[in-house]
């Protein structure tokens, strides 16, 4: 097989710098990625609780042909750990999604969630300071009232840029359980978040009280049999939204009929292969991710295995399935062992719908056209990341002889694994998240 | 066979990962423990269906414990129902060190107190005890009535955050089942565990004692009880340093089963997590809100029934994810 990005319309290139940190610790292993509506911001959030924004720097006339390169905007500590004292329970500071606010004015709104808190940031900028003062001198101080004999217009004098996030709203103590997703409602008014067993609806503006919407905890905990995982509002229906289960369903809701609504409006189930089952057979079932696509129409789900594309109107199969990296099905037990097998990979939608994206372990990464059914699988290194370089398709080899470029299961570093991608609302610009570095691949067309 | 050498592998595993997950940063994590408990369940499926499951665990000892006696059968049933306090499941099956569950923190730990748990039908909690005491014991017995909490969160200390706080100072002395005790009456950790049920086939002998925790039905180690709870297929694998005074036959297995108490385990889950998790935890009570009933903490060692028919008949694992 050819190189396959020729296939696909895109050729990703790296940028000149790979965005890392310098020391790898635990906590800049980044746990989310996430661009804004416009893309001209790109958010990353880790486990040590810190958000990071990118933004994109404006094209400038001298070098047409080269795009905007991200850069860092803002750094903020977002979450902090805590202690629930009455649990004894430690809360980790580790984001678990950001998701941006459509922009409404010169400032720009995040939400960023860890386990249990969700907190609205306000990032702006600040070129201007005002100066002149009547009561304080420019340093600050305080100046003695009986000394001033003149007043004066204080005025508006250019700085330094300056970006600086606040926090404007902390939604807190309402869930029980781990929070595993934010999704902000298509009216702009709202947004859920879900945890494993309940979700609430908030508005922005009220941070003390919740509705929740969906509660699938059992009077008897002992019932339980399968929990929330993935939570998404439709993107323009403001009534409508899915939420994903361990069990590998998918329920889609309208929150006109009934308050609580835990009784679906859709259920999408697909019946498992018999040929298939296995003692993990359930783990690998379980949904890691949902989303929508930007046209409403489809839904997209993440098992461990698989991409699955959704058609809203079918609810019995979806209409298209993506082997990620059907190899490790006989290793499972393997990644059982060494607690692989629970790992949540997301998957996203490119601007146009037509190609999906996920990862997978030593760093690959797979993008699947949806209209030529070819797919490709990408390495997210430094060693392959030479700026200007195309980047090269990577095969597995699954058995039998391998070839010169071709990397065998075994071989695979399971310790590198790609959870989280983001792809530009809008254009072919990758970010792709492996531990604590952010890879943003773009697309050169010429 | 090699289904069962796999299942049981995979029993071991996730009750490792199960008892992991208690000391993990951030709590216990639900879905992920569902997942376990989900595949602990079909493992344990795969191991019980085989039709000679003494043959890796029991030794002759199993024989001897088969028929399990009606009235540990029932007793099963409400053990389940009652909590021995932490549900936390049992350590690696490599040591079937069950320790005293805790919930007698509130509990008042003392003799006469058969069923201080609960107060429900008095479950002898079986040998089990012995085997929590050592810790290198492998083979809980079969006769569990309910879970031990791993002998080792004595030693070690905390099992995690969670569990530790609930340990009662004296640590989980494990009851002693007479049948279980050696000779000497006393665990080797010095443990004196809690009351000991009638029912427990060594009730009739005198026990060295004071039975401060719950009772814990005492797998039959001599075997000319044979009265003790059979273990489910399983055996009452002893430590061999245990094994002289016991049923010599049960050393057999026990050397090639370094996990040979995973069949207990394996009872000890498939009898239903109900038992692990207590309705009323007392010490659990913070767990018991609202808040994380996923937590171990919340959850009470259940009760295990040895009996591999009862066993079967206990309700699935679903429960387990109570006990998280």
């Amino acid at each position: 097989m050819k190189c396959f990005s020729r296939y696909l319309p895109y050729i990703f290139r790296p940028p000149n710098t790979i965005l890392s940190s310098s020391c790898h610790t635990e906590a800049d292993i980044i746990s989310t990625v996430e661009f804004n509506h416009t893309g001209e911001l790109l958010a990353t959030g880790d486990k040590g609780g810190r958000v990071v924004i990118f933004q994109r720097e404006q094209e400038s006339k001298n070098q047409v042909h080269r795009r905007g390169e991200y850069n860092v905007y803002s750094t903020f500590q977002s979450h902090e750990p805590e202690f629930d004292y009455l649990k004894s329970l430690e809360i980790e500071e580790k984001i678990n999604k950001i998701r941006w606010l459509p922009q409404q004015n010169a400032a720009y709104f995040l939400l960023s969630t860890n386990d249990k808190t969700v907190k609205l940031w306000k990032v702006s900028e600040r070129d201007k300071r005002p100066e002149g003062y009547n009561l304080k001198d420019e340093e600050g101080r305080l100046r003695d009232p009986s000394t001033i004999t003149t007043l004066r217009v204080p005025v508006l004098r250019p700085m330094d840029l300056m970006v600086e996030a606040t926090p404007r709203r902390v939604f807190a103590n309402a869930h029980t359980y781990h929070i595993n997703s934010i999704s902000v409602n298509s009216d702009y008014e709202t947004y859920m978040s879900a945890d494993d067993l309940r979700i609430n609806l908030w508005n922005f503006e009220i941070t003390n009280q919740s509705f929740n919407i969906v509660d699938i905890k059992p009077a008897n905990m002992e019932e339980l049999t399968e929990v929330i995982t993935a939570a998404e509002f439709h993107p323009h229906h403001c009534n409508t939204f899915v939420y994903s289960s361990s069990k590998g369903t998918i329920r889609l809701c309208d929150m006109r009929t009934s308050a609580l609504c835990d009784r679906h409006t859709k259920f999408f189930e697909e019946p498992e292969d018999p040929s298939n089952r296995s003692f993990f057979s359930e783990i690998i079932s379980s949904i890691s991710d949902v989303k929508f696509s930007h046209s409403g129409r489809y839904i997209m789900t993440r098992d461990y295995l698989t991409v699955k594309v959704w058609d809203l109107n079918m609810e019995n199969r979806p209409i298209e399935t993506y082997q990620v990296h059907d190899y490790l099905r006989s290793k499972l037990c393997s990644l059982y062992e060494n607690d692989c097998i629970f790992d949540k990979f997301e998957c996203v939608w490119n601007g146009s719908d037509s190609v999906i994206m996920t990862g997978s372990y030593n760093n690959f990464f797979r993008m699947f056209d949806r209209n030529t059914k070819r797919d490709v699988t990408l390495e997210a290194s430094r060693e392959n990341s030479k700026p200007r370089a195309i980047l090269k398709p990577r095969k597995v080899c699954v058995g039998g002889k391998r070839r010169k470029d071709e990397i065998s299961v075994d071989s695979l570093d399971f310790s590198k694994k790609i959870l989280h991608t983001a792809w530009h609302p809008s254009e072919n610009i990758i970010a792709v998240a492996a531990t604590n570095n952010l890879y943003i691949f773009q697309d050169k067309v010429n | 066979m090699e289904f069962k050498l796999e299942a049981h592998r995979i029993v071991s595993i996730s009750l490792g990962k199960i008892y992991n997950s208690r000391v993990q940063r951030g709590g216990i994590k639900l879905h992920k423990n569902l997942l376990v408990s989900l595949v602990l369940r079909s493992a344990r499926q795969v191991y019980l269906s085989d039709p000679c499951p003494g043959l890796y665990l029991a030794g002759p000892a199993e024989s001897s414990l088969a028929p399990p006696p009606p009235p540990q059968q029932q007793l099963g049933e409400p053990m389940a129902k009652s909590s021995a306090g932490w549900g936390e499941p049992p350590p690696l099956a490599a040591r079937a060190a069950w320790q005293e569950p805790e919930p007698q923190p509130e509990r008042p730990v003392g003799p006469g107190q058969p069923g201080t748990d609960d107060a429900e039908p008095p479950v002898s909690v079986t040998g089990t005890r012995d085997v929590l005491q050592s810790r290198e014991t492998e083979a809980a017995e079969p006769a569990w009535r309910r879970v031990e909490r791993p002998r080792e969160v004595e030693a070690r200390g905390p099992g995690g955050p969670a569990g530790a706080l609930d340990v009662s100072p004296q640590g989980p002395r494990v009851a002693r089942c007479h049948c279980f005790c050696p000779p000497g009456g006393e665990d080797r950790l010095g443990a004196q565990v809690g009351a000991h049920r009638v029912d427990c086939c060594c009730s009739s002998q005198p026990s060295d004692t004071k039975p401060p925790a719950p009772p814990l039905v005492c797998p039959r180690k001599r075997s000319a009880a044979g009265v003790g709870c059979p273990a489910p297929g399983s055996t009452p694998l002893k430590k061999p340093r245990r094994d002289l005074e016991e049923q010599p036959g049960g050393g057999d297995n026990e050397e090639e089963m370094d996990t040979g108490n995973v069949a207990n385990l394996i009872s000890i889950f498939g009898s239903s997590f109900s038992g692990l998790l207590r309705k009323k935890s007392p010490g659990g009570g913070r767990e018991e809100e609202e808040g994380e009933e996923s937590g171990p903490e919340a959850a009470e060692p259940g009760q295990i029934c040895c009996e591999k028919p009862v066993l079967r008949d206990m309700n699935p694992w679903s429960t387990a994810i109570v006990a998280f």
